[in-house]
Parts: C-alpha cells; structure tokens; sequence
C-alpha cells in the first residue's frame, strides 16, 4: 500500500532562491533604467505616466546548437497537409521544441520580462536606498505628513479593494492563451470562469513626507561646446535628480537657468533645446541664482539644490569668481553638485587624477572653441568639497547612475 | 471544494495496486505527498528533489512554471515523480479526485520504468535522498562561511551549471583517474608488443566527463570549489537517465495509467473527465514533439503487433535512441505526419525540409533522433592539457554547428573553474573554429 501525507509545510522552500533571483533581476532593471530615463521629459510629466522597461532575463548558458539550416526540429503537422519546401515562419516567431532533457532549460531563447512602471513606482524603486544629505532643520519643516496613496496591484487583498480593470484583463489575457494552445475553444458551449489567479487588488501604501519644500536650481552651459549629445547626458542626469528629489518632498520648484556669457532664467523646453553659441562664464549663472535664491525662495523656509552641468570649460579670468560664487552657492543649499561632461571619462575605475589636464587634452579636440583663455574648472573645486559639495564626471549614459548615487550618500549598486 | 477525501485516495490506490500486479509490474512503493499549488510549484522547480541544493536559478525556475501556469497552461502540474526507494510523488491538493486518480496510475507506470529500465541501475535510488541533502547541506555551509558566502559560492555554480550536461551520456561509464588509465595503458603495453601510446598526454583518451576532469585536474581550485563541481557531477548523473528515456518513460507511464483505469471501471462521472485528461495528455503537438504522445503511441503500436509481454521486454533494455531507431517505422512516421524543419538564412524564414513521405521519412527519422533527450546537447571533450597549462576542449561536430554567443559565454564560464587559459575547437559555417 502507499502513504499518503497530507504535509503542511512551514516554509516556502523556493523563497530564498527566488529571491536571489529577483535581486539579479532588479540589478538588470537597475541596469536598464539608464535608457529610459534619458527619453522622460523632467517635468511636467505627472507620476502616472507609464514605462515599459524591457529586461534581460538571467540566462543560464549551456553549450547549445545555434540556428543553422543543419540544426533541424521535428515536429507533428497533425492533420495538416505540409509540403516540402513550405515556409512556416520568421525567425521570431521560431516554434520552441517539444521535448527536453528533463527540463527546457537547454533552449536558447530571449527571456525577456517587460516590466510596466509608473513614474512614481519607478522613482521609489530607484530611489528607496538612496538618503537624502543630512539636513539641517529648515524652520518650516518639523511636521512629517503621513498620507494614503494607491500604489499598484497585488495579488493578494481585501474584497473593497478588488480592481475589477486588472482581474478582467487577466482573465483575458489567459483566454486567449487558452485558446492559442488550444486547451479552449471559444465557439464552444464551455464558459471559461475567473481563476481565484486572475484576481488583483489594489495595493495602498502609507507615504510620510516631510511637509516641506525644495527648490532645484539646474544650471547649464549652453555654450557653443555643448553639444547635443552632450545635453542629451545632462538631460538624462537632471531628470534622475527631479525625479529623486520629487519623491522625497512634498513639493518641489524648478528653475532652470541656462548660460554661456550671460545667464537666462528660461522654461525647460528652453533649457534643453535652445543653443547658443559664445563662451563661457560660469559666474553668470551662479549669480543670477542667488538673485533668484534672494527674491523667491528664502533658505530658512526652502531646501536649496543646485547642479551645475557643463563641459567643465570655463574662462580664465572668470575662474575665481567662479570659485567664491560655489562658495556662497554651497552655503545656502543643502546640496550642491557640479557634473562635468567629458567624453573621455571611461568610468569610475579610472581613477581621477586631479592634475591630469583631462579636461583641457579633450577640449583640443573641439577646434572650434580652442581658446587660450579657456580653463579647466575640475580641479580647481577641490577645496570646495565636502558633503555638501559633490563633483562627479559623466563621460556615457552608462556613468549616469553611479554619478547620482555618488551624490546622495554614495552608495553605488553593485549587488 | 474537494471530491474526495485521503480514504477515497487509499481505496483508488489499493485498486490500482491490485491491477498493476496482476499486470506484472514490478515498482518501488510510492509515497505520495499531499501537497498544495505555491508547495507544488516548489517542489517543480527542483525537480521534484525535497532535498536539493539551493541555487538562484531554481527561483527563476519557480518563477518561470508560475507564470506559464498564469497564462493558461492550467493543470500543468498532474504529476511529478522522483527515482527513489520508496518513489516519492506528488499530489496537488487542489485537483480532483480523477486527476489524482490518473495521476497514481501514472505514477505506478514510472516507477515500474525508474526500477526496471537498465538505464536507472546505478542510480542508487535507496541513497538519493539523502544524498541531495548532504550535498544541500554543504551548499548552505558554504554559504554561511564568512570566508566564503553566497556570491562565490554562485561563482561556482553558475559556471558548473555551464556544464552540468558535459558528462558521460551512458550510464555504467565509470571515470578512471590518470593514474588508473596509465595503468591500463601499460598493461596494454605490456600484451602488445606494437602499442606504443603517449603515455606524457594528459588525458591520455578523450575525456567525456568535463566536470570531473576539470575537478581532478585544476590547479587553481580550492577544496571546497572542488567539491561543489563535483556535487554538480553527482546530480547530473541522477538526471541523465531520466533525460535518455523521457519519451519512453512518459510512454510507459500513460500506457499503464491507461491500462489501468480502463480496468477500474470508473462511474461515468470520473471516466468522462479521465478520458478528456487523457486525451490532453497525449495529444500531439503541432509543430513539436510531445514525448507523451510518441511513446504512448509507440507502446500502443508494439502491444498491438507484439503484445505487452514484448513491451515489458522493451521497458527494460531500450532508452529512447535505440528506441526510436527500432520502431519509428514509415508507417508510424507518416501516421504522425512528422517533418523537420530548420531555418533558412537565405530566406530569413523557417522552412520544411522534408516531411514523411517515400524519399523523406527515413530523414525525417534521423532528424527526430538527433533532436531526442541529451542528443540536443553538443558533445564536448576534453582532449589534452597543453603547454603552460592550457586546457584544450573539442566540441564533437557533427554538421551542427554551436551557438556562438551561447559558447562564448560558457567558454568564460570555464575558464573560472580551470583559473588559466583555455581553447575550445569546433567547426563554424563549414570552416575549423578556434576560441
């Protein structure tokens, strides 16, 4: 006779695993976000906006046979009739193979999970490890509001908050599944019910904000040096800084100032898309700043940011000025961040040598604006650094996320 | 919500016992675990092994059978069973009573194959168990080394896995050391006079068994490295029959579940839904190969022509390559309108190559052969330690050529477990191609 055991297990076996598998996932997500965030207009987009982010699955590589006219499937055509010869589909659209060793596991095939976040949910993913720079209290901000906010669906919930959209398009989705393998047919007389896995909640998360606000100053050289491409890596940069520090304030001002001899306050159509040609003084901008900083936004009741990208290209005579201006700057923000554009930057592993002339070697390259008066301001702010002020180079999207992390407590995700 | 209660399973599973021995089988008792859907999906991503070591790829495993069975693959898990002493299967608690009754007779039918097929003798079923759990149990050591943790650890894991297929492919194929085939070699040596091997290579014959060379023959690895690719050895080694005789294990086991409920004389209420369950089992795949339908297809042809007696005969000395090449008769091969296809660079689109008719069944065959169990998989060996510690591999061509990009990967992934240089020959688009 055979046992029976009716065995409730205690601890779900597959936990650890799977979560040592969704960690390698996040990193992919992580490692992909840098596409996406470049194509995201800053602002003006409001947190439900959705995003499809495509990810790498984690394969496991075996020695497989590639897809060469040698390699052949078989397959059953049923009762249709087949001839030789016939074409029977793309590459895409490669039919899988039956049988396995045991598992399917022998396939090559693109494993691809494409995730669908709102902003929101993408900056708390992105965002819930990193820490906002130790802050001094601002005078109008003691008080932590705590709210309610939807926030997602969950597979588990209770009955008032079924969402009746996502069950149902669950259920369609497996209908038509069904009816694509074949395990239903949809003229027959069979109802096809709702499957206790269709079902989805809504999810609702408790989010305590400080009841304050912050002002973002992104300042940048529009200079003739900058070129688009070097705009589009500070575009994608500046968007991580809103979105992050969106997510940490109850409310959040923008102003752009653009410059090359002269600053503009401009919108961020402007800012992003308006070139100019000229040189550079970076104290133009810094200056207008803190006019701005003196008529708007007082530093008692507003948490000051600002950042500064550009190619790091300054003019000689304008260094110093510059220099007290980051000072004052520095003083009355909370966090001041100077990117440099540069090209030739392969990446934190390449330590940055301060005396090295990186900046000014790349700057020959840009014949055009190759000025004897022109600076490098990189090393120079070296005495300027501390906590409250953070340099950091960007050379490809790929620095984007480690520049940011760099920022704000420094933690750089690499697990 | 259930039909049945643990009684009804022990009345239907005393019933089923009766026939299967009257039928003549032979199986190890089965311990059947009750078990619900989330515990199922467990207990399918490792295999059906309670005791398997951990590894993050399980997870996306768990993963991967939980999303299919979202989309729609609904009843996915009817059965699981594993090759031990007593067998240990699976019963999902949310099916119903005539699911569960199939599921037992099938069970029966695999059990009988796990105990009798010659493929499964050294597989040790009465140590199994407690083998996987000894060698879960130094997986987690390791990883609760402080010296050690979990990312090396994976390190290994990751690139044995890489591998895990490149082993012998016929059991009873026992591993000699170096020094055990030097001392063959010179014995040979010794009774013939012309036979003058090079004793200085290293190995001194192809050596199929790259996980076991790479542990024996490393100079890098450190013991604990060392014994994790061999744990991974081990458990190839479990998996390999299973993977040499899926048509016919999943043939057998639907021909006696089928045998079997035919004499139970179910009422109609659980006869109906059993011939629909059946029937989705076995069905044949389009485009594919549905081992479930080719080897109950086949036993039912061969009980037809020879009777079950010869079908007993068959369970015991085939595996699926001898198999097939036996009794994938034109006939049968044009009953099943099987063809073979591939893709076609030139037209950018998956075409027919040949279908099973006078001048194509016979390739068709072949190609269905080649396409069965582990002979998907290249064959790699290990032909000699060269020069300054090179390790140099020979991918076994055979007009199939490798995936590139599969190979350059695994490749790496050999290279940390040699820790220097290797070389991997094989042959790419007609001309020799060396890594």
């Amino acid at each position: 006779m055979s046992v029976f055991r009716k065995h409730k297990s205690i601890v779900d076996r597959a936990a650890s695993d799977r979560h040592r598998h969704k960690k390698k996932i996040d990193k992919a997500i992580k490692e992909s976000i840098k596409d996406v965030v470049a194509e995201e207009s800053i602002i003006g987009q409001n947190g439900k906006k959705k995003i499809r982010i495509p990810i790498r699955g984690i394969k496991e590589y075996r020695f497989i046979f590639g897809d060469n006219e040698n390699n052949k499937s078989v397959g059953s055509a049923g009762d249709h009739k087949i001839k030789k010869g016939q074409k029977i589909g793309q590459k895409r659209a490669r039919l899988a193979r039956g049988q396995g060793a045991g598992h399917g596991s022998n396939e090559k095939g693109d494993e691809y999970y494409d995730v669908e976040v709102t902003l929101e949910e993408l900056a708390e993913y992105l965002f819930n490890d990193l820490e906002l720079p130790d802050l001094e209290k601002k005078q109008f901000r003691f008080i932590s509001q705590k709210s309610i906010k939807r926030k997602g669906y969950r597979f588990k919930g209770i009955r008032p908050r079924l969402s009746k959209k996502e069950t149902i398009k669950r259920k369609i989705r497996r209908r038509k599944i069904a009816e694509k393998i074949g395990t239903y047919d949809p003229d027959g007389e069979e109802r096809f019910p709702f499957h206790r896995d269709d079902l989805k909640y809504h999810h609702i998360k408790p989010k305590i904000k400080e009841n304050s606000s912050a002002v973002i100053f992104f300042l940048m050289d529009v200079s003739g040096s900058m070129s688009q491409d070097r705009k589009y890596l500070a575009r994608s940069f500046f968007f991580l800084l809103y979105q992050f520090l969106n997510h940490k304030y109850e409310r959040v001002e923008v102003v752009f100032i653009s410059h090359s001899t002269e600053a503009n306050r401009v919108d961020e159509d402007d800012f992003f898309k308006v070139a100019t040609h000229g040189g550079t003084i970076i104290s133009s901008c810094l200056n207008l700043e803190l006019e701005v900083i003196e008529k708007e936004f007082h530093p008692n009741s507003w948490n000051i940011y600002t950042f500064y990208c550009g190619d790091g290209e300054n003019w000689t005579s304008d260094n110093e000025k510059s220099l007290d201006l980051f000072k004052k700057v520095k003083d009355l923000s909370q966090l001041t961040g100077y990117c440099e554009i540069n090209e030739s930057y392969k990446g934190l592993s390449d330590e940055i040598n301060d005396d090295d002339e990186l900046g000014v070697s790349s700057w020959a390259t840009f014949s055009a604006w190759k000025n004897e008066e022109m600076e490098n301001l990189w090393a120079k702010l070296n005495p300027l650094c501390d906590n409250k002020f953070k340099k950091v180079m960007v050379g490809d999207t790929e620095h984007i996320w480690t520049a940011f992390t760099a920022f704000f407590g420094g933690k750089v995700i690499n697990e | 919500m259930n039909d049945w209660t643990t009684s009804d399973l022990v009345r239907w599973d005393n019933k089923i016992i009766r026939i299967a021995e009257n039928l003549g089988l032979d199986w190890h008792p089965i311990d059947y675990e009750i078990i619900d859907y989330q515990e199922m999906l467990g207990a399918m991503a490792y295999t059906g092994l309670p005791t398997h070591y951990r590894h993050w790829s399980y997870g996306k495993e768990y993963e991967r059978t939980h999303t299919l069975y979202n989309m729609g693959q609904t009843g996915l898990p009817y059965e699981m069973i594993i090759n031990s002493n007593p067998s240990i299967a699976y019963l999902m608690r949310e099916s119903a009573l005539h699911t569960h009754i199939l599921t037992m007779a099938h069970c029966v039918g695999h059990s009988d194959f796990f105990k009798n097929n010659r493929m499964f003798a050294n597989t040790n079923p009465n140590n199994i168990i407690n083998s996987f759990k000894s060698a879960a149990k130094y997986v987690k050591s390791l990883i609760e080394d402080p010296s050690i943790g979990i990312n090396k650890v994976e390190k290994i894991l990751d690139a044995a896995h890489s591998i895990k297929y490149q082993v012998p492919r016929y059991p009873g194929i026992k591993y000699k050391s170096h020094e055990e085939r030097l001392q063959v070699e010179k014995e040979l040596m010794d009774s013939t006079p012309d036979y003058a091997p090079d004793l200085e290579k290293v190995p001194l014959d192809p050596e199929y068994n790259v996980l076991q060379f790479i542990a024996d023959h490393s100079i890098h690895l450190k013991e604990w490295e060392r014994n994790l690719i061999l744990i991974v050895e081990e458990s190839s080694k479990y998996f390999i029959p299973q993977a040499l005789t899926k048509i016919m294990n999943e043939g057998w086991a639907c021909t006696i579940h089928y045998k079997i409920i035919n004499e139970l004389n179910l009422p109609d209420n659980l006869h109906l839904p059993f011939i629909k369950l059946h029937n989705q089992v076995i069905r044949p795949h389009l485009g594919q190969l549905n081992p479930y339908h080719l080897g109950y297809k086949l036993f039912e042809k061969i009980i037809e022509d020879r009777g079950f007696e010869e079908a007993m005969i068959l369970r015991e000395i085939h595996n699926d390559i001898t198999f097939l090449r036996c009794y994938l008769t034109e006939e049968f091969m044009r009953d099943m309108n099987y063809f073979s296809y591939s893709f076609k660079k030139s037209r950018k689109s998956i075409t027919i190559d040949d279908i099973s008719d006078d001048e194509g069944w016979e390739k068709v065959r072949d190609e269905l052969i080649k396409n069965v169990g582990l002979n998907r998989i290249p064959v790699i060996y290990v032909d000699e330690i060269e020069k300054n510690n090179v390790l140099s591999l020979v991918h076994e061509y055979d007009g199939r050529d490798l995936d590139i990009s599969y190979a350059k990967k695994v490749y790496e992934y050999i290279k940390i477990l040699w820790g220097d240089e290797i070389k991997l020959i094989s042959v790419v688009e007609d001309e020799a191609w060396e890594f």
